[in-house]
């Protein structure tokens, strides 16, 4: 299964937008700084781990870099927005998540 | 057995660990078998107060554990919240469980208890205590004790 803590300590692959931030201040710089977003429900599972958050949580998707951004909450360090890339198949699976209308 | 899962925030606030192990006691005089899910850190604290396990038995890392959560795993989940992201794991945690939910909300700050009141409140239906509390528990205490004699009369524990 896919590990974000794993993956961000061995790749130079991603880039952290905001970090140490509330929920709301991520959820910000996702709708912010995405060409779409997908909103899903707390927990949901991402890549295979489940999203830690305040629904609906906004998760970014650059289908151009193929890339997604999300929110990424640690108990001590508040939540971080992280953009890493992923398949493009992983991106339809995400699509199906949403829970706003289009 | 009614199973409860207790789930503990970053430990820097002082109230938290004291308030964990008498949320422990009280539940299993209820007859709860009783689950902590903390970081390591908030675990050595219990560990370190109740040596022989007398309270903390059952314990479980935060992070690995939600994976394997599923709606029904617990009767009863009662969240420590003092920071943002303790509000995050305890909306997530709730949204996954589906269960009957006490948030404790405590910040000695009176602006930030309340927007993580308004968090919860907006985000759940759990039941909250709360109070300006940091390093004296009792006003949390007396509350999760209102909130347990409550929610025991109309049947909800």
């Amino acid at each position: 299964m896919f590990c974000l803590e794993t993956y961000l300590q061995e790749s130079e692959d991603y880039d952290i937008l905001i970090s140490r931030a509330g929920f709301k201040d991520c959820a910000r710089v996702i709708e912010e700084n995405a060409p779409e977003i997908i909103y899903v429900n707390a927990g949901e599972k991402i890549l295979g781990a489940r999203i830690i958050g305040i629904p609906p949580v906004p998760i970014g998707i650059n289908e151009e870099k193929s890339t997604i951004l999300f929110p990424y909450t640690k108990p001590c360090y508040g939540t971080a927005v992280v953009e890493i890339p992923v398949p493009q198949e992983e991106i339809v699976k995400i699509r199906d998540l949403n829970i706003k209308g289009c | 057995m009614k199973k409860a899962l207790i789930l503990l925030g970053c430990p820097e606030s002082p109230s938290q660990t004291p308030m964990a192990v008498y949320v422990t006691y009280r539940l299993k005089n209820m007859g709860y078998e009783v689950t902590t899910a903390s970081t390591p850190s908030a675990m050595k604290l219990l560990e370190v107060g109740d040596p022989e396990g007398h309270y903390i038995e059952k314990k479980i890392d935060i992070d690995s554990c939600i994976d394997k959560l599923e709606s029904g795993s617990y009767d009863l989940l009662v969240g420590f919240i003092h920071k943002d992201a303790a509000a995050s794991y305890f909306v997530t945690f709730y949204s996954i469980l589906n269960t009957t939910s006490i948030a404790i909300i405590f910040e000695k700050d009176p602006e930030k208890l309340e927007e993580f009141e308004n968090i919860v409140s907006e985000s759940t239906d759990a039941n909250i205590v709360s109070a300006r509390a940091y390093h004296n528990p009792t006003p949390l205490r007396v509350r999760f004790d209102k909130m347990i004699k409550k929610l025991g009369v109309t049947n909800k524990l």
